[in-house]
């Protein structure tokens, strides 16, 4: 029994391994940000509306269309994940530049952008308990000053390293 | 051609390669970055220089393999700490909770590790090979499980891997997870899988060695920008998100 245990955790160690060179390989041909449209955003999150949806819709058609518009939102939290992820890789190029000022605002910049990946990962898990019980009403309101802060410390660094951080702070 | 021709061969390929790695881990200095993984290699090239000249003399034969085995079980801890330290030098924000998350993870597999020892049993006659193969199963096992906990951690938070880091991480999962799966079906089927199972060992083990090499000398390439929009835009978001946050 215990062989067979430790078969499946090493098949599964050299299946992960697989799939995560080969995503590496993909991201490597071309990865490009995406914007987010934060103000649609805003309008998914937006608890009134959704107060009004629940007083005018037969519960039947508000648990349908909950679960669309939390679906919707789980897209949205992916784009800023991944958006953070290139941030993230960016960011740690400037790192180690000659210049301090531009290190510095890299540094803060890669804070940032962890923090939002570790937020988006607490939106998932409460967004996924929304989906499974839509009467619950937890929204990731944390996330989006968050993100909102993120573009101005890149954009700031774009300031410091306009040929490559401006254009990133444009596209996140 | 059968097997147990053709292991001689990848064998001397091995170290060939193994030779390769040294000169190139010692002319691009990897050493500052990674001490272990350097000493693990220069390490593994002599032991296996060593175990080839005592090839025909048994007892001295085992008795530098053992102790071979035993060392690169002790180093693979050490290389894994070293792809953990230089993976997380980046990131002061996700230090404390992935040390937290290790240290669990590492209890959990360390609780597995002794499960496995104490559960296995070998099909081999030879008490020190059986106490050996079963020691070696249990340290892979944990082993195996910190590089996946690992693997699942950075892509969790969307860590960027640096290529030679990936590459160290990379050639050392393929090795350490074939070696687990190999020293497993040992175990298991005894003695009789043992060519089947020294030739897969090989193997892996000389895909590591290329993957080692391969991510060592290949340049590492940037990102590229793509479609990016125009500044007003984000000024466009910002309005409306200040607007939303002051609401």
């Amino acid at each position: 029994m215990i062989t067979f245990i430790v078969l499946a955790i090493a098949l599964c160690a050299i299946a992960l391994l697989y799939f995560v060179a080969r995503s590496r390989g993909i991201h490597a041909a071309g990865q490009a940000e995406r914007p987010v449209d934060l103000d649609a955003f805003r309008t998914l999150m937006d608890r009134d509306d959704e107060e009004f949806l629940r007083k005018k819709l037969s519960r039947s058609e508000f648990v349908h269309l909950k679960r669309r518009r939390v679906a919707v939102t789980v897209k949205y939290v992916g784009r800023i994940a991944k958006n953070s992820a290139i941030v993230l890789q960016k960011a740690e190029n400037l790192r180690q530049d000659a210049n301090a000022e531009v290190a510095q605002a890299a540094a803060q910049v890669i804070d940032m952008a962890t923090q939002i990946r570790m937020q988006c990962m607490v939106a998932f898990a409460k967004l996924t308990a929304e989906y499974l019980f839509p009467s619950l009403q937890l929204t990731p309101a944390t996330l989006e000053p968050t993100y909102q802060a993120l573009r101005e410390k890149v954009l700031r660094l774009g300031s410091l390293q306009p040929q490559n951080a401006a254009p990133l702070a444009t596209a996140i | 051609m059968s097997l147990k021709v053709l292991l001689p061969q990848l064998w001397i390929a091995g170290m060939v390669l193994q030779a390769l790695l040294a000169i190139v881990l010692l002319a691009k200095k990897t050493w500052k970055n990674f001490p272990v993984f350097t000493i693990y290699s220069i390490f593994g090239l002599m032991m296996g220089l060593s175990l080839y000249s005592l090839r025909f003399s048994k007892l001295a034969y085992n008795q530098v393999y053992w102790f071979t085995e035993v060392l690169g079980l002790l180093l693979g801890f050490g290389i894994f700490y070293e792809i953990f330290r230089t993976l997380l030098n980046s990131y002061p924000a996700l230090r404390t909770l992935a040390r937290s998350i290790f240290q669990w993870s590492a209890l959990g597999l360390m609780l597995l590790g002794c499960i496995v020892f104490y559960s296995q049993s070998s099909g081999d006659h030879n008490p020190l090979m059986s106490t050996m193969l079963v020691v070696e199963e249990a340290t892979r096992t944990i082993e195996v499980g910190l590089l996946v906990f690992l693997f699942l951690f950075a892509s969790a938070f969307g860590l960027h891997w640096r290529q030679y880091l990936f590459g160290v991480a990379l050639g050392f999962g393929i090795f350490i997870s074939v070696e687990l799966v190999a020293v497993s079906m040992r175990l298991h089927f005894g003695h009789t899988a043992e060519v089947a199972v020294n030739f897969a060992r090989i193997i892996a083990f000389n895909l590591s060695l290329l993957t080692w090499l391969g991510y060592l000398l290949i340049p590492e390439s940037t990102a590229r920008n793509t479609d990016l929009p125009k500044l007003a835009q984000l000024e466009q978001w910002n309005h409306a998100l200040t607007e939303l946050i002051h609401q």
